[in-house]
This record gives structure tokens, C-alpha cells and sequence, in this order.
């Protein structure tokens, strides 16, 4: 399975999951309206039970339904609102305190690294990290898509486990924002709170008829503990749904994690340390509960019907045919702690458990972590710091034009905050370095980085780099996937995730748009006509079109942009197709040129989706 | 009839209630979370100021009161950052910072007038790297300040502007948070000149 089937699926388990809970709305609307009736409408004496219901004046049925879906819809409202803040939200409702990307916390270094790896294998944007104050061994992500996406970890997590370990969790919380589980829960958590407030108010009702003195007054009590025992039943039964979808995505998060990493060791070993660790993976902020389904593991012990996550001993005999759950076999740190990255020892086994989710074949972690080794350290350094971040974005945007670079210049230090213009100049030589994938690499791993600015520093930010771009009358691919990246990774944060639809399931109506954007990544490939030819062929067979290639003279970023729009709204099975298409263009004739990566990342971007492998 | 019609208006105002109180929360932490970074950024400036001190005492011999107050300035400011980052939301811990901060910029101003006395130092491989970093930790700090400052206002606008500010007292979000402002603060937030 990999990311697309995932989506889909996870679209049709949401699909699947709100027909249930529409089933259940309309079962509480009637409980409700019998309970109204037969409590409260006065029907003369002698009449049965059946009659009563049957000759019921129709205004109270209206009446009834529609304060029970009003109530309803508005707390499911409530909640999905509130839920609208995306990772950061969650994460800080949990307690959660964002670790800084220059942290000189060892442990907090490492665990950075870690995650910036495991994203940059993925192809997807790096996450923010937050620490949760707990001693128990747990983790989560949350988000809507992958730009707003954000990692938590508990104290516990980074002090008890090495580095193999916490690599294996945080490739399981990775495969959950990729599988798009946090999606598919969000409706859930948002109707349960519907279904939840009608026991509340029948509670409230119930003690507040107590004391009344009303002539309904019995009437009124049986009414409260009658939404009581609707509301908690219906939100029980909801719980029970939620569980059994949660179990299934938390096998399925074990396995492509593993596929990540290439090692079933480390996740198993940390969960064979949450067996052995007194306090487990449990979590007591009461906040917590609703993202349950998030952690790596269960935040409360349940009963197996309610519980969230499987058994321990049942995930790690999935990842450890072998493993026997004995008292001496808990507590195993077998591993090296801190084994150095890239060892060509940890690529051996696990590869046959569970799904194969190709995430992205090619680039695994070995090759991201070669990636990141051979960038410029001090260059690493810089992304890491808010303050030279900027400065570092900015000198990525200098012309090599002296009459436009000066004009660059001229604009930063009249618009930059103070200190960043004398960084730019020395930024820039030592990019002048850097081919265009470390300096895309160095972008992506400075955007955590940029993500902890204030609004207001991200306004300025924004405006200056827009201007940057454009103080030559020209964009050329460099500066679009720039912009593409600033826009829709920190656009995510700091204003509002962006969610597509994907609605669009006929290939037909995005021929046009797909010709033009195979045409360009075949024209940037290569200089000989034929070779663009062969490429651009091989692209439409994959996409199954038949319209022939387009001559493009010069590089028009706003057609590409408008095309990306209609392309942003294909469902998940025609996006695997697409960027399929793409990556085989690219892939023609097994080079990979700077301009042609900046294409494929500024598609994967605008599309919300990793980068295919290529 | 009345009496669902009643519920429904509670259960919207329990709701709308809630949504203050998260809302509140929510700003609070991310003003929070903005201290600590300038936390990292003080606490690598305040690391660099001994070796700074230890650097000159080699040229300075003489002026070994310019260099004890740097140091004890600069260890009154590692006290102070530590009480406020133990709880960034007090205002008195803040402003004590903000003292001793203001009290380290004045020892490390007459430090520096010092040194114009003495070129050999000044001019030193160690001393330029030295002064150097402090200036671009210094820069750090500023900006850092300036995304708290930011958060903190966007905090205090929220928690007194209505109908929040109704129930913030209620939630125990009553006072509002202190911005952190230096001595040098006009000089630092000075906005640059933009023409248009």
C-alpha cells in the first residue's frame, strides 16, 4: 500500500464511518421523539401507548427532530472549528512545548535529526517537533495534511529509548500522517461531540428537575435520563467505532514504518520498552483522549474492545515472529545505543513484514542521510536558526545579474530586520556552491525553522521574498519551487491548512493541464529534441493521454500555476498516476538535473503529497 | 418547546465559553513557547561573555573592576533568565530579566570603551571571532524578543478585547503578559525605513 491507495482507502473508511454515524443521528432523533411523546404530550386517558405515538401532532416531531439535529450539527461545529487550527493546535492543547531548531539540548538535537531524516526520505515536508512533559514512552502526529503536519514526543520517549528505537516511532508516526489517519478521525472526534452533548444536557436536565417544583416535573426527569442513557450509549457505540478503526491503523502505521526504516528492530524494541516501563505509554492530560488514536501507543489501558491500539505482545509479534513475552525478554536494549547513521547494517532485515508501503523506493533513508551528510554544514547550521534562515532564503534569491543583485540588495537592507543584510552577502558565496538540490535541501530544512516566527516577522518575511523574486520581471524554476515551498508549507501554518477536495476522478478533464506540465519536465530534462520526445512519451503512456507534447519557448510560471490549481483537486488515485507519469519523464534517461527536481518538488508541494520517487 | 429551546441556547453558550477558554490557553502557550527561544539565544550569549572576559584579562590586567562587573552582571542575568523562564507568563520575573539585561548592556558598554584603550586586544584573532558572535547572538536575541513581543500582544489584545476579556479574570488569564523590553529596545525595534 502505499501513499495514494492510502488515501483513498482512508477517504472510504471516512465515507463508510459518517453513513454509520448518520445512522446513529437518525436513531437518537427518533429515541428522542418517543421519549418527548410519551412523556410529554397529553393524550386523552385510556389511549394506548401505540395511539399515542401514532396520532402524535406532527409540529412535535418537527419540533423534536430539529432541536435534536440543531444541537447536534452546532457541537459537531464547535468542535470541527476548533479543530480547524490543524497540528499546532492539537499539539498545543496537549501541553505541548515546540522544540527550537537550534536547541543545544543533546538529546533534543538528536531527536530533531531524527525526524528531519525520516521527512527528507519521505519526501515530505520536515515537521515541527513539541515535547510533551510526560515520563511514559509515547508519541504522536497531528495535522490535516502533510504541510501542516507536527510530530509530539514525550519526555519519556527521547530519555529511555536510543536512537534506532526512536527512529522506529517516529517512522510509525510518520506512516500516520501519510496513511492520512489524522483525516478520517477528525469528522469522528467532531460528531462524537455532538452525540456526547445530548448526554450531557439530559444529565443537566435530570439534576436541574430535581429540584423543580413543575408540574412536568416527573416527566421531565424520566426525559433527562432518557437523552442520558441516548447520548452515552450513542457516544459508547461511537467509541467502539472509533476503536476498531484506530487497531486496524496502528497495525498498518507498524508496518510502513518498517518499510521506512528498513528494520523492524528498533520499533519492536520500543515497544518491548513501553512493556517494561512502569508507567507505559499512558498520557494523563485529559486532552489527550480525543487524539488517542494519534500516539504510538495506548494512552489508557481498555478493555480490548475499547482500547485504541492492539496488545503490545500482538504489534511486536507482528514485527518479531520470533519474540516469546518473557519476563527476561522485556527489558532488552540489545542495540548499540546511538548507531552511527547510514551503517549499511541496519538495511538488512525486516523487509518482508507486513504491507510493503512504498512510500518512495528510491529515496530511503540511507540516501537522505547521504544527502544531508554531503550538504554544507555550515550552511545546515544557518537553516536551523530562525535568525540566519531568513538571511539564507533571501541570499537563495540573489541574482547572479550584478545590476539586479545590487537592486536585491538595495531592497533587503531597506526591508529586512536589522542584522540580516551584512549575513546575506557571506549566505551567498557559500551557496554559490551548492548544486540546486542541496540548496532545495537546505530550503526544506530551514522551513521548520521559519515556521517559529512570529505573524508579523512571517508578513515581513513574506513580502520581502516576493519582491526578491520578482526584481528581475522575471521568475525562473529556482524561484518558483521557492515560492511554491514558502507559500504552501508556512501558508499552512501560520494561516490555515489547505485541504483539496479531490474531486476531479476523470482524466479527461485535466489533459491540458497534465500535457503541459509532462511537456515542461521533458524540455527541462534534456536539450536534444528527441530525447524530450521519448521522454514525454513515455510520461502520456502512464497517464494514458494522446495529446502530443508542447513546444514551450520560455518558462511561464503562471500557466504552470494555473495548471497546478485544477491538478491540486485530482482524487488520490489519479494524483499517484500523475506524479507516476512525471517521475517516469524524469526518470527516461536516468539523470536527475537540478531543474527537472525543482519541477517534480514544486508539483508534489502544490499537491500536498510526497515526492514520487525518482 | 421553551425548555429545548433553552437547552439548545446553553449548550451554544457552554460551547462558545469553551472555545474563549481554548483560545486562551492556545495563545498562551505560544507565547510561551516564544521565550524559550529567546531563552537559547540569552543563554548563548551569557556563555560566550566569560570567554570574552577570560580573552581580555591577558591585555587588561588594570582594569579588573571593568571585568568583575561584566562577569557579575552577566551571572545576576543567568539568575534572572532562569526565574523567568520558569514562568514567562510573570511579569515581575520579566521585567527583573529586562534589569539585569539592562545592567549587563551597561557593564558590557563600558567593557567595550575600555578596549579602545588597549588596540592590541582589540585587534586579536580571538577577540574580532569573539565580539563578532556576540554581535550576531545579540541579533538573535533582538529577533527572538521581537516574535515574544509579538505573541504577547497578541495575547493581551485577545484576552481584553470582547467577550473575552468578560471571562479571561474567570479562567485565570486576568493579568496581562509582560513584554520583554530592553534598555536598547528602541534601537533594536526601530522598523526599518521602507520607501514605497
Amino acid at each position: 500500500m502505499n501513499f495514494f491507495q492510502a488515501q483513498t482507502k482512508a477517504r472510504h473508511n471516512t465515507r463508510l464511518l459518517t453513513l454509520l454515524f448518520a445512522g446513529a443521528v437518525i436513531s437518537l432523533v427518533v429515541l428522542t421523539n418517543l421519549l418527548v411523546l410519551v412523556f410529554f404530550v397529553n393524550a386523552p386517558p385510556g389511549t394506548s401507548l401505540e395511539n399515542q405515538i401514532l396520532h402524535a401532532p406532527p409540529q412535535v416531531w418537527l419540533y423534536t427532530s430539529l432541536g435534536v439535529v440543531g444541537l447536534i450539527a452546532v457541537a459537531s461545529g464547535f468542535k470541527f472549528l476548533a479543530l480547524q487550527g490543524g497540528g499546532k493546535a492539537v499539539a498545543e492543547s496537549l501541553g505541548g512545548i515546540l522544540i527550537h531548531q537550534n536547541t543545544r539540548d543533546p538529546q533534543q538535537r538528536q531527536l530533531l535529526n531524527v525526524v528531519e531524516e525520516m521527512a527528507i526520505a519521505a519526501g515530505m515536508p520536515v515537521p515541527p517537533v513539541y515535547l510533551i512533559r510526560e515520563n511514559s514512552i509515547n508519541a504522536f502526529a497531528a495535522g490535516f495534511s502533510i504541510h501542516d503536519a507536527v510530530i509530539g514526543i514525550n519526555q519519556g520517549t527521547i530519555d529511555l529509548l536510543n536512537r534506532h528505537e526512536l527512529q522506529g516511532v517516529v517512522a510509525h508516526e510518520f506512516s500516520h500522517i501519510l496513511n492520512g489517519d489524522m483525516r478520517i478521525n477528525l469528522r469522528i472526534i467532531a460528531l462524537l461531540n455532538g452525540i456526547l452533548v445530548l448526554g450531557i444536557i439530559g444529565g443537566g436536565l435530570m439534576r436541574g428537575s430535581m429540584f423543580s417544583r413543575s408540574r412536568d416535573r416527573g416527566g421531565l426527569i424520566a426525559l433527562g435520563i432518557g437523552l442520558l442513557v441516548i447520548g452515552y450509549g450513542g457516544t459508547f457505540f461511537g467509541q467502539l467505532i472509533k476503536a476498531a478503526v484506530s487497531r486496524q491503523r496502528e497495525y498498518l502505521a507498524d508496518a510502513s514504518a518498517v518499510q521506512f526504516t528498513r528494520s523492524a528492530q528498533g520499533i519492536a524494541s520500543a515497544l518491548k520498552k513501553i512493556g517494561a516501563h512502569s508507567t507505559g505509554s499512558q498520557i494523563t492530560s485529559p486532552q489527550a483522549d480525543e487524539n488517542s488514536h494519534l500516539f504510538f501507543g495506548a494512552i489508557r489501558s481498555f478493555s480490548s474492545m475499547m482500547a485504541t491500539h492492539p496488545p503490545l505482545e500482538a504489534r511486536i509479534k507482528a514485527l518479531d515472529p520470533n519474540w516469546a513475552p518473557t519476563p527476561a525478554s522485556q527489558i532488552q536494549p540489545s542495540l548499540p545505543d546511538n548507531p552511527a547513521p547510514a551503517g549499511a547494517s541496519n538495511f538488512s532485515g525486516g523487509q518482508s513484514t507486513g504491507p510493503i508501503s512504498q512510500f518512495s523506493g528510491s529515496a530511503n533513508l540511507a540516501a537522505a542521510q547521504q544527502m544531508i551528510d554531503t550538504a554544507d554544514p555550515s550552511l545546515s547550521e544557518s537553516s536551523h536558526d530562525t535568525f540566519e534562515a531568513r538571511a539564507m532564503v533571501y541570499a537563495m534569491l540573489l541574482s547572479k545579474n550584478e545590476s539586479v543583485q545590487a537592486e536585491q540588495l538595495r531592497l533587503i537592507g531597506q526591508r529586512a530586520e536589522n542584522g540580516v543584510p551584512p549575513l546575506v552577502p557571506a549566505l551567498f558565496q557559500r551557496l554559490s556552491s551548492q548544486n540546486q538540490r542541496h540548496k532545495l535541501l537546505h530550503l526544506e530544512r530551514a522551513m521548520p525553522t521559519l515556521k517559529e516566527m512570529s505573524h508579523q516577522q512571517y508578513r515581513r518575511f513574506y513580502d520581502l521574498t516576493a519582491k526578491l523574486i520578482v526584481a528581475d520581471q522575471a521568475v525562473d524554476l529556482f524561484e518558483w519551487v521557492a515560492h511554491r515551498m514558502i507559500t504552501q508549507e508556512l501558508y499552512a501554518h501560520f494561516v490555515k491548512p489547505q485541504r483539496s477536495r479531490g474531486r476531479i476522478a476523470r482524466p479527461g478533464r485535466v489533459s491540458k493541464q497534465v500535457t503541459l506540465i509532462l511537456s515542461l519536465l521533458a524540455t527541462v530534462g534534456s536539450s536534444n529534441e528527441n530525447e524530450r520526445r521519448v521522454a514525454y512519451q513515455r510520461g502520456q503512456k502512464i497517464w494514458g493521454g494522446d495529446l502530443p507534447m508542447i513546444k514551450l519557448e520560455y518558462f511561464d510560471h503562471q500557466a504552470l500555476n494555473q495548471a497546478l490549481e485544477h491538478l491540486r483537486e485530482l482524487n488520490p488515485a489519479l494524483q499517484e498516476r500523475f506524479l507516476d507519469a512525471c517521475a517516469s519523464v524524469v526518470n527516461a534517461d536516468n539523470k536527475l538535473t537540478g531543474d527537472e527536481f525543482s519541477v517534480i518538488k514544486g508539483v508534489a508541494v502544490t499537491l500536498g503529497c510526497p515526492l514520487p520517487p525518482i | 418547546m421553551e425548555m429545548i429551546i433553552l437547552l439548545i441556547v446553553l449548550a451554544l453558550l457552554a460551547f462558545w465559553v469553551a472555545r474563549i477558554y481554548n483560545q486562551l490557553v492556545e495563545l498562551q502557550n505560544r507565547h510561551e513557547n516564544g521565550f524559550s527561544q529567546i531563552e537559547i539565544q540569552l543563554k548563548r550569549r551569557y556563555d560566550l561573555i566569560p570567554n570574552l572576559v577570560e580573552t581580555a584579562k591577558a591585555y587588561m590586567s588594570h582594569e579588573r573592576e571593568t571585568l568583575e562587573a561584566v562577569i557579575s552582571a552577566r551571572n545576576d542575568a543567568v539568575a534572572g533568565l532562569a526565574a523567568a523562564a520558569g514562568n514567562p507568563g510573570d511579569a515581575t520575573a520579566i521585567q527583573e530579566l529586562a534589569g539585569a539585561e539592562g545592567i549587563l548592556g551597561g557593564a558590557m558598554s563600558r567593557f567595550n570603551v575600555t578596549m579602545e584603550a588597549y588596540p592590541d586586544l582589540k585587534a586579536s584573532a580571538n577577540m574580532v571571532q569573539l565580539s563578532e558572535e556576540l554581535t550576531s547572538t545579540e541579533n538573535k536575541v533582538a529577533f527572538a524578543r521581537q516574535a515574544f513581543n509579538d505573541q504577547v500582544t497578541q495575547f493581551n489584545t485577545y484576552r481584553s478585547s470582547f467577550p473575552p476579556v468578560l471571562l479571561a479574570a474567570t479562567f485565570g488569564f486576568g493579568n496581562d503578559a509582560a513584554l520583554l523590553e530592553f534598555e536598547d529596545s528602541q534601537e533594536i525595534q526601530a522598523v526599518p525605513k521602507v520607501s514605497f
